[in-house]
């Protein structure tokens, strides 16, 4: 009698594992459909630059790289094509994988890295959102695997599911559907000036409570390594700030500064510049310019990487 | 280890496997649960098992003494050890800090202030409140000669750490659960089906409804001086039903892991949000620990069957301690007291086993209002969104970014969840995928809910909210 029910029970978890297989193929293919052919927002931008971008000179970074960097401003300056892949919110985990990514495929001439001063200290958040690759493991495996596993042990049994790998990605693809996330290159321009009136205090960072995270730094090291192995010219490029910023006590950005100068890497600093210190009419907030203030940046980071003869 | 880990999913096969490969000896295959359930809790805290090892030790004895005691003077005082020892280990560990923190905001408002005030670093012990219950109504069974003690210690061992409950429940009765561990269990593809079935569903109330829910729930709840009315109301009413996704679903998960090794748990939840009074709803939610108070507080204290007013005492004063239960914390004793008025109120001015839609509503109004206590980090933050919701409605806030694409889930989560109860409470015997005659239908609905699972849910590995209680 145990015997028997054994027998059925095991033939049933089979018969359920197929049926499961079956329905996780079959709609997992409709939702890998939906989300490789969306037309605007952050998913149809990553799968651009993986899978179409023949642009020379690559933009990576999270928001600042996203809302500062203008292409159309680089591609006038420097006479060459430019994308965008910056992500908001991303940080060099996920930089990391998506450079490996695209030059699996194509070779720009330029690679330019927007590094922020705290991309070394240990995030949880920049773990969790590396769930936005999981879409692109089935082709780029052996690129991804390393990454991901340091976000989570099983990756290969938890995106052998199709809907796994989509999972959460629907409301994203019918929002951006119904109403288009534009932008130019992967460029998003922000809009309105910060008010004068807000006065901002100088800040000074606060690294109490900030650890380095060795998981990034190798990233990091990565990131340049992988340029340096396909001869392509990198150039780490900091942001402009609102206000004046002390960053002695910064432990990020003084391992960050220590490995750009090891490695020999093009570094382009405008923390702190004084064309923007205190220019309000340029930042949408107080960590992020306008688009005025991103005109005027990508043409002065043009000119600086123009003098260099990149 | 938690369930919605992929350390659960290794382990739990293994343990299963073997487990029925030892079917002709029980007590190889007591000692396997045991050393599971020790490591399923090691996996989380190993120095904690010392406790749960502790609690068992006393409570094998202590049995043992209640049952041989010659008089009843004796046993009484050999419950009163087991008594002390496990709410001693609950005081410690989870009250230390909250009445000493009490005590010195006492004196200071009466003028005087403590300068060195001795507070510990605890780590709160997971799950300390349910195996310490569990222990105690072993020995309180004996006393009361409901019970008679075991001399199996592996098998008493095995019932208190029984890794499916040991961590949040169901808090099981030693006479319901103990005497499986005695006897030989069969496996049978009923049960063995069930089992997976209620798991699945589990899972779905705690990766997709609760977890969903949880993203908004905090967003507001972490952030209340940047939201107003509105935001609190929906993001209370997101909370009813993580609260019960997250609850519910453990309860349905730890029930159907028992079910794969053949044992039976109480049932935990009945769809409370469809009660017409909050006395219904009490029996309802969390069934296993509303009927351990009933059964040794409530009556114990005399029940209803004194004067109405120590009656309504007994009421009141089992909620209270049933809110402390659940935390630390004031927010929790104000949830209890909360529920306790209102049950005062039911008593005197309603009657008895009142029904309809609108009574449903109420109740699920009142329920709401009260997980604003249980929900809020202060009892100076709880006030604050009652303050806001009346007076402040303000604008919704629907998340940003990514949180936008929560809140739908967790909305369109919570009406799949309400569309199945619905159709369980009032429509059972219509429609039914798991009663077709098909077979591939029956198994199609169900991995449709896995691909459901897999394509909306989170996995994050959270922590359920009970493991905190």
């Amino acid at each position: 009698m145990i015997k028997k029910d054994y027998k059925i029970s095991l033939l049933k978890i089979v018969k359920f594992l197929i049926i499961l297989l079956i329905v996780d193929f079959a709609l997992g293919t409709i939702s890998q459909y939906v989300f490789f052919n969306q037309k605007t927002g952050k998913y149809a931008r990553a799968t651009h630059a993986i899978e179409k971008t023949e642009a020379k000179v690559l933009i990576f970074g999270s928001s600042h790289a996203h809302r500062h960097y203008i292409p159309e401003v680089l591609e006038k300056e420097l006479q060459t094509s430019s994308y965008n892949a910056g992500a908001e919110g991303q940080q060099l985990l996920y930089h990391s994988a998506l450079q490996k990514m695209i030059l699996k495929r194509t070779k720009p001439d330029v690679i330019i890295l927007n590094v922020d001063e705290d991309f070394l200290y240990g995030s949880q958040a920049a773990y969790d959102r590396l769930s936005d690759l999981h879409p692109y493991y089935a082709n780029h495996r052996e690129d991804l695997k390393p990454i991901l596993e340091q976000q989570s042990r099983f990756v290969d049994f938890k995106l052998f599911f199709k809907s796994y790998q989509t999972n959460s990605t629907l409301v994203h693809a019918i929002r951006y559907y119904l109403s288009p996330q534009i932008d130019f290159k992967g460029y998003r321009p922000l809009y309105g000036k910060l008010s004068a009136s807000n006065k901002l205090k100088m800040v000074e960072t606060d690294e109490i409570e900030t650890v380095i995270d060795q998981n990034f730094v190798t990233g990091f090291k990565s990131f340049i390594a992988k340029a340096k192995d396909n001869n392509i010219k990198l150039v780490m490029v900091t942001s402009p700030n609102l206000v004046q910023v002390d960053h002695t006590n910064n432990k990020s950005l003084s391992m960050i500064t220590e490995i750009i100068k090891n490695e020999q890497v093009t570094f382009i600093d405008f923390f702190n510049s004084k064309q923007f210190l205190n220019r309000y009419e340029l930042f949408h907030d107080s960590s992020h310019l306008n688009n005025d203030g991103a005109t005027l940046f990508s043409s002065l980071l043009a000119e600086e990487i123009k003098k260099m003869k990149l | 280890m938690l369930f919605n880990s992929f350390d659960f999913f290794i382990f739990l096969p293994i343990v299963l496997i073997l487990y029925w490969v030892l079917v002709k000896n029980i007590r190889l295959q007591n000692i396997l649960l045991l050393v599971a359930s020790y490591v399923f809790y090691g996996w989380w805290d190993w120095r904690f098992l010392s406790l749960i090892a502790l609690s068992t030790i006393t409570d094998y004895i202590v049995g043992f003494r209640i049952q041989n005691a010659s008089t009843q003077y004796v046993k009484k005082r050999w419950l009163w050890v087991s008594i002390v020892f496990n709410i001693g280990l609950l005081g410690f560990f989870k009250y230390f800090n909250f009445f000493i923190d009490s005590w010195v905001d006492l004196l200071a408002s009466i003028g005087y202030q403590s300068q060195n005030v001795w507070m510990l670093n605890i780590l709160l012990p997971v799950g300390i409140s349910f195996y310490t219950f569990q222990t105690m109504s072993y020995s309180i069974d004996i006393y009361k000669g409901k019970l008679k003690p075991t001399k199996n210690f592996i098998a008493f061992a095995a019932f208190v750490s029984f890794f499916p409950q040991l961590v949040a429940g169901p808090i099981e009765r030693a006479t319901n659960l103990l005497p499986q561990f005695l006897k030989k269990r069969e496996f049978t593809y009923k049960a063995f089906s069930y089992g997976i079935k209620l798991m699945i569903w589990g899972f779905f109330l705690k990766l997709v409804v609760a977890d969903r829910a949880a993203i908004y729930v905090n967003a507001v709840f972490n952030n209340i001086e940047n939201h107003d009315g509105l935001s609190f109301i929906v993001a209370t009413l997101f909370f009813a039903f993580q609260i019960y996704g997250d609850f519910a679903g453990y309860s349905l998960i730890a029930i159907g892991t028992a079910k794969l090794f053949g044992f039976d748990l109480m049932t935990n939840f009945r769809r409370p949000y469809f009660s017409a009074s909050v006395g219904e709803f009490w029996t309802r939610w969390h069934i296993s620990l509303s009927t351990w108070f009933r059964d040794y507080l409530y009556i114990p204290l005399g029940g209803n069957r004194v004067v109405k007013s120590r009656w309504l005492f007994n009421l009141f004063i089992t909620f209270l301690i049933s809110g402390l239960w659940h935390g630390a914390n004031w927010t929790f004793v104000i949830w209890g007291a909360l529920n306790g008025i209102y049950l005062i109120i039911e008593a005197l001015l309603f009657k008895k086993n009142r029904k309809g839609l609108l009574n449903v509503f109420v109740t699920f109004c009142l329920i709401n209002f009260a997980w604003i206590f249980f929900r809020a980090n202060t009892l100076e933050n709880a006030i604050y969104i009652i303050r806001d919701i009346f007076t402040t409605p303000g604008r919704l806030y629907i998340g940003s970014g990514d949180d936008i694409a929560a809140s739908l889930y967790a909305t369109l989560a919570i009406m799949i969840l309400l569309v199945i109860e619905t159709k369980k409470e009032y429509f059972n015997r219509i429609f039914s995928i798991s009663k077709n005659k098909l077979e591939v239908v029956r198994l199609t609905g169900y991995a449709l809910v896995v691909f459901i699972i897999l394509y909306f849910g989170v996995f994050g590995e959270s922590q359920f909210i009970y493991f905190q209680f």
